[in-house]
């Protein structure tokens, strides 16, 4: 019995062990992300082969000073700024237009909504990501080029979301709605008073995946704006990373503080994510 | 069950922002990809604009770099599924087991998820750099010689296929997660008391029980691994010699870098089409038994 416990936990150990150095593959290129951003640039590639590459530097002074140096240089306010502005303008406005399509379709027997919805899920095959120059086209011809709206309108739609908010309303029973309406309550009062708050987990998923999907949205925005004053973070950085002079340490400053947000984000919303999994790669952007 | 037949024209208010929106952004495009396709738009020189017939569908299959990016996806489709998957079952049957530390190991695997793609791209450009990155730094300590990685032909997409399985991992990990959570347990004690071993009950109980987890996971992933841009764009510009150029990417470059709208909306149509005969297939087999109703 007493060596069979030995046996078992020096079984656990080993495991352990093991799966500890797996962790540490997945975290050393985020951790040496950080560190590197603490350490004046020579010293990243003076550390690159020995175990202080995973140190900041010996020196607290030193650790801010890329990220007062990428301040200095680049409106990086302004870049946060910008891709707040962005992702939160796409997350409101995915919610309400979503909700709205999802509400006229559970609710109302308008003419025309069977093939509408056919439509719909017809649209969930087209994958958006392959008419991206066609979509530019759309934006020049309606004159949006170098606009917020031009990266906001397009991600504001999606029949997926739309599916899923049709799908949470249909689940409410006529009968609560009816009941608002003999009340005298109007559409939108019933839209907005009563089924939106009892579909809240719909809402979070929808609002949690179109707020990430805009916050890491690179290509469209990368075509669509050609004012740097105008750029999310993520069209910045790859923007600062090919300014001269590159210095490592200010660029993995950069990628640090952009990755901050949405640490938060997943933090905040990390069980509604799941949820959404079929959305990926289907013509939402 | 719902509306009860009685006409209620309102609703096509309440539906007709979001239809404008898909049909400015996502219907017209589609349907425009198709006009193009058969004209040699160029955007610097639009007044001269022509019908050519099907001139640009024959050039695709005569484009080397077109098949080529073709043969480029259809690898990192191949490689990515097995390891990505599998990587996510793996780590979700570690973190599935009550241990010590399992919080911070169910973070770690996580973590690179949370991390953006361009963020991703660029931080391992740093790591893979030949010549004084960390990637080589460490295997140097090992004794191993330096690799070429995002500058070999040979290693660039399977370089690209290490990073995406990394980044993506971690969100499948979740899921599985969930699947595994949803098991029974007295499926488990049933099999220990009949004596089937660890490996047994793997196999014959948490496989199958899986399967509607891992056939999402799949399909899903085999999808959105088609739509692979933003880390040939940022990393390797589809390089070197065209090993990592991607349908996507070429489409873009095309049509948006060298402005020949016309022969650009022609792989669009063909990429897109492609696709779409993909997603009705992964449709089918996840809606096999499933409850979608149009």
């Amino acid at each position: 019995m007493h060596k069979f416990m030995t046996r078992r936990r020096f079984h656990v150990i080993w495991t352990t062990v093991l799966i500890t150095i797996l962790a540490l593959f997945f975290l050393f290129p985020l951790v040496w992300m950080i560190v590197s951003s603490m350490k004046p640039e020579s010293q990243i590639y003076a550390n690159i082969s020995n175990f202080k590459a995973f140190l900041p530097s010996g020196h607290i002074s030193d650790w801010g000073k890329a990220y007062v140096s990428i301040f200095h240089r680049f409106p990086v306010m302004r870049y946060i700024l910008n891709s707040v502005f962005y992702a939160t303008s796409v997350t409101i406005g995915s919610i309400v237009v979503n909700a709205l399509a999802g509400y006229g379709f559970a609710k109302f027997n308008f003419t025309g909504r069977k093939l509408l919805f056919g439509l719909l899920i017809a649209l969930l095959v087209i994958p958006g990501t392959t008419l991206l120059i066609q979509q530019f086209q759309i934006a020049k011809t309606i004159g949006i080029l170098n606009t917020p709206l031009a990266v906001i309108l397009p991600g504001i739609s999606s029949p997926f979301y739309i599916y899923m908010f049709r799908n949470a309303f249909a689940a409410i029973p006529d009968s609560i709605t009816e009941a608002a309406e003999l009340d005298g309550a109007s559409n939108l009062r019933i839209f907005w008073n009563i089924l939106l708050p009892m579909t809240l987990p719909t809402v979070a998923t929808v609002g949690t995946l179109s707020f990430i999907g805009s916050w890491n949205d690179y290509v469209w925005p990368l075509m669509v704006l050609t004012n740097s004053d105008q750029f999310p973070l993520q069209v910045a950085i790859t923007n600062i990373n090919s300014t001269n002079p590159v210095y490592m340490n200010q660029v993995m400053a950069i990628l640090t503080i952009s990755t901050v947000p949405l640490v938060l984000v997943y933090i905040f919303f990390q069980k509604y994510l799941t949820q959404g999994m079929g959305s990926a790669g289907n013509g939402d952007k | 069950m719902q509306t009860k037949g009685i006409k209620r024209q309102i609703g096509w208010l309440y539906v007709l922002p979001a239809i404008l929106i898909l049909l400015t952004f996502l219907i017209i495009p589609f349907l425009m990809s198709f006009s193009y396709s058969f004209t040699n738009y160029n955007i610097l020189t639009p007044w001269a604009k022509q019908y050519v017939g099907f001139t640009n569908y024959i050039n695709t299959f005569k484009d080397p770099v077109f098949l080529q990016s073709l043969k480029n996806i259809a690898q990192f489709v191949i490689f990515i599924m097995p390891i990505q998957v599998g990587a996510a079952l793996g780590l979700a049957l570690i973190v599935n087991k009550k241990r010590p530390g399992n919080t911070f190991f169910k973070i770690s695997f996580f973590a690179p998820q949370v991390v953006s793609l361009t963020v991703v791209s660029i931080l391992w450009m740093y790591i893979l750099n030949p010549d004084q990155g960390l990637l080589n730094g460490i295997l140097g300590i090992f004794h191993i010689k330096p690799q070429p990685f995002l500058t070999s032909p040979k290693q660039a997409m399977f370089a690209i296929i290490g990073v995406s399985a990394w980044q993506g991992a971690g969100y499948q990990m979740l899921i599985f997660l969930a699947g595994l959570q949803n098991i029974p347990d007295s499926l488990y004690e049933a099999a220990e008391l009949d004596g089937a071993n660890s490996w047994q009950r793997f196999l014959h109980i948490t496989l199958p029980m899986l399967k509607p987890t891992s056939m999402m996971i799949l399909t899903t992933t085999f999808i959105s691994a088609f739509n692979l841009v933003i880390q040939p764009m940022i990393m390797t510009q589809g390089g070197p010699q065209n090993a990592t150029m991607t349908p996507i990417y070429y489409i873009y470059r095309t049509g948006f870098t060298d402005r020949q709208l016309g022969y650009a909306s022609a792989m669009s149509v063909i990429y897109g089409i492609i696709i779409i005969i993909f997603t009705i297939i992964q449709r089918k087999i996840t809606n096999a038994g499933g409850d979608e109703n149009a």
